[in-house]
């Protein structure tokens, strides 16, 4: 084995910072991937067996079964990644994780730890002691644990998130001033709640659980057009109809959190917030636009819809004045490619509300959505475009801080770790994410599918 | 004393005693695949616990030393790197082998068998980093480097195999394999030797009178298998996990009160003030519901397994 230091090759620290920023990006993004589906998995098994109970029917009962093995592959591919992000924080971002360390933000991660025993302990309990229960609810009630452990996993972790937007709870000032050295007047519970943690946490859940719901059900939705067999049938009708359920409400709850996340980007991060919107210079009635491009300090092209950005945003927090890119200096400006990105979320979830919207009369009409050949067409690229959006989302928030890592306090290049030495374990890392992803899906598939002794006869 | 060192130490004490009975697992799993059965029935449910201890260990350590991570980042990242691969590869492989059922080439055995190699390589990782934190074997402070060739000290080595040995020696008492019961006590006696001997070559000043602590109860541990009236001790697995790491923290003197090579005093980089206090709080909240919950554990778990998954 080489000596693990830096030699022979140099790589200039420019192109290792956007490495980085990529490297970490590509990790995140895989990982999402994931954990959407297990938080969607998670609320589905539950659910199938709270229905089993109910109704004495043992098709919902082989369904949360036969589910809860994927879970065991979701939650330990999952959790082997959280821990490579954990520990890939350190190594690519290490003076951010020294101010996360010295302030609240940490107590966030530490507090994410815990749930995540919360979560571990309750899923080796209900996979693996399945029927050593008193009392078939007793059983189910632990599956309200691994809910609660992994919704409380992916709640902290969205309030760190939130907190590297809008930073609290030390003095950001003498930090700055002291070149990152000085860190005082720390209140270590103070990350718990800034300022854009309650509607960042509501969007990021409910937009999670829509786009893993959705995920999983264009595979039931596969299953149930093509399968011959009337057992297998009935189990991916059960499937669909709860997660048809479950995407309704998330898509209702995604428009409200995402008009409401957009009001609290207007107060706390109005740079950003005209980065998305396209909002060249400030103003007091300016349009909605679309698609769009900025080109020498102005929107041109795309759709616009007069005066409807200004009313939303009256409508949401009656601020009339509304920020534009001239009032920053330009080095501060995030790449204003978020535009697009964001334009292609809001359409995208439109067109998803539209579907579902289908998918909801249908329910009420009592057509049996969950078992019209022609909907759950439609539901395969659907769940391409909402794991899109999703993904668009998060790229969004995430670029739209930019330059910033932690919003007015630290950018990514004073954060990173700009070492050389990182590239070829970087490499690795990302070649290992494209097998490792796929692979998971493809076991998933292959373990439920491998499951048809758990299915009624 | 130092409060925060020891829950980080504790956490670490936890994770490293379970690790190493994954170790010993997989050496099961590689040589001896017929009697699988035993060491799967402790591996399935247990190594989603090792993981959790193992984010637990990270993440208490990150909370602990906050002005660590710079200089951690610098020497030990690619290290770390190889470790994040080979951990994904070890999750990604059990969990998929636990419910897989044999089409065309992949098949459980295959996929056990990757699982024993990545927790193996997992394991050398391990003791390469842990070596370097205890002796400071090829770490440069001044350059913030770490380098293989220098690393590689008669301590080192000795290190990582006196462990090996004693993984090797304890694991027929784990998994009460009486067949190679008398294999038992040599091994496990070779490897406090060894492992002695390392601390020695690593730095003289690592041997204190408090060594004999963990070196008593490894001996015992091996000892009371020796026999066929004393081995339902250490065969019971709750009991020798937490004897294992009871060793094991009784081991801090090899990093405490300083770590690589003497060369970095923990109390001088352990936080302090209001987020020491946080990390108490959040410490006993954590520590209760993780009691609770391991308190259902063991109830239920007295039942018997009886899940989907088995």
């Amino acid at each position: 084995m080489a000596p693990l230091r830096r030699d022979r090759m140099s790589v200039d620290p420019g192109s290792m910072l956007t490495f980085v920023r990529f490297l970490f990006a590509f990790t995140i993004g895989s990982h999402i991937l994931m954990v959407s589906t297990s938080i969607a998995l998670v609320l589905l098994i539950s659910i199938s067996e709270f229905l089993s109970i109910r109704k004495s029917d043992p098709v919902y009962e082989a369904l949360a079964k036969r589910l809860s093995k994927v879970f065991v592959i979701s939650f330990g591919v999952g959790t082997a990644s959280g821990i490579v992000m954990a520990v890939e924080l350190v190594g690519l971002f290490p003076s951010f994780m020294t101010l996360v360390a010295s302030t609240g933000a940490m107590v966030l991660l530490y507090a994410e730890i815990s749930a995540f025993f919360l979560e571990v302990l309750a899923l080796v309990l209900y996979v693996y002691y399945w029927n050593s229960f008193r009392g078939r609810y007793s059983h189910w009630v632990v599956s309200i644990f691994v809910v609660a452990g992994t919704l409380a996993s992916a709640v902290f972790i969205t309030m760190l998130n939130a907190w590297m937007n809008t930073p609290n709870g030390f003095d950001v000032s003498t930090f700055v001033s002291s070149g990152f050295k000085t860190i005082t007047d720390v209140e270590p519970f103070a990350a718990f709640l800034t300022v854009s943690t309650v509607s960042q946490v509501f969007h990021v859940l409910v937009t999670t659980i829509f786009a893993g719901s959705m995920v999983i059900g264009a595979y039931f939705a596969y299953w149930f057009v093509r399968s011959r067999d009337a057992g297998e049938k009935a189990m991916y009708s059960r499937a669909l109809k709860i997660l048809g359920v479950i995407a309704i409400v998330t898509i209702m709850l995604a428009g409200i959190s995402g008009s409401e996340e957009m009001g609290t980007l207007l107060v706390n991060q109005p740079l950003k917030y005209a980065a998305l919107d396209g909002n060249t210079v400030p103003g007091t009635n300016l349009p909605d636009r679309f698609f769009g491009s900025i080109v020498n300090g102005s929107y041109v092209g795309g759709i616009s819809i007069p005066g409807m950005q200004a009313l939303l945003a009256r409508f949401e927090t009656g601020v009339t004045m509304l920020p534009g890119l001239s009032k920053f200096p330009p080095n501060t400006w995030p790449p204003l490619l978020v535009s697009t990105t964001f334009n292609v979320m809001t359409v995208g979830g439109l067109v998803l509300g539209l579907f579902m919207l289908v998918f909801f009369v249908s329910f009420v009409r009592k057509r049996r959505p969950y078992e019209s050949r022609r909907l759950l067409y439609v539901w395969i690229p659907a769940a391409v475009l909402a794991m899109l959006v999703y993904q668009l989302g998060w790229a969004t928030d995430e670029v739209g801080r930019q330059p910033w890592i932690v919003y007015n306090v630290m950018t990514v290049a004073q954060a990173a770790n700009t070492s050389d030495a990182l590239l070829l374990p970087g490499v690795i890392i990302f070649l290992f994410y494209l097998a490792v992803v796929p692979t998971t899906f493809y076991m998933y598939s292959r373990i439920f599918q491998g499951s048809h002794e758990e299915a009624p006869a | 004393m130092n409060g925060i060192f020891e829950v980080n130490y504790a956490a670490f004490s936890v994770f490293a005693a379970l690790l190493i009975t994954e170790i010993m697992g997989a050496v099961g799993l590689l040589i001896a695949w017929p009697s699988r059965s035993k060491v799967l029935d402790y591996i399935v449910p247990i190594w989603e616990i090792t993981g959790t201890f193992g984010a637990l260990w990270v993440v208490t350590g990150d909370f602990a030393y906050p002005g660590l991570l710079v200089p951690v980042s610098a020497i030990f990242t690619p290290l770390l790197i190889v470790f994040l691969i080979l951990w994904v590869a070890r999750g990604a492989s059990i969990a998929f082998a636990e419910f897989i059922t044999k089409r065309r080439w992949l098949d459980e055995r295959k996929l056990f068998k990757s699982y024993a190699v990545a927790t193996l390589v997992l394991g050398l990782v391990v003791l390469v980093l842990l070596s370097a934190l205890i002796g400071g074997q090829g770490v440069s402070l001044a350059s913030g480097s770490f380098s293989v060739i220098s690393w590689a000290t008669a301590g080192s080595v000795v290190f990582v195999v006196g462990t090996l040995l004693l993984a090797v020696g304890l694991a027929p008492a784990f998994f009460d394999l009486s067949a190679l019961r008398n294999l038992v006590l040599p091994t496990t006696g070779l490897g406090v030797v060894l492992s002695v001997l390392s601390y020695w070559l690593m730095s003289p000043g690592l041997l204190t009178p408090w060594m004999t602590v963990p070196v008593l109860l490894t001996l015992v541990a091996g000892a009371l298998y020796a026999w066929p009236s004393t081995s339902k001790i250490v065969t019971n697995k709750a009991v020798f996990l937490a004897v294992f790491s009871v060793i094991i923290f009784s081991l801090q003197p090899l990093v405490y009160p300083k770590a690589i090579g003497q060369a970095l005093s923990i109390d001088a980089v352990t936080t302090t003030g209001a987020m020491a206090d946080a990390f108490f709080s959040i410490t006993v909240v954590g520590g209760i519901l993780l009691a609770l919950m391991l308190s259902l554990y063991v109830v239920v778990a007295a039942r018997g397994p009886s899940g989907p998954g088995l």
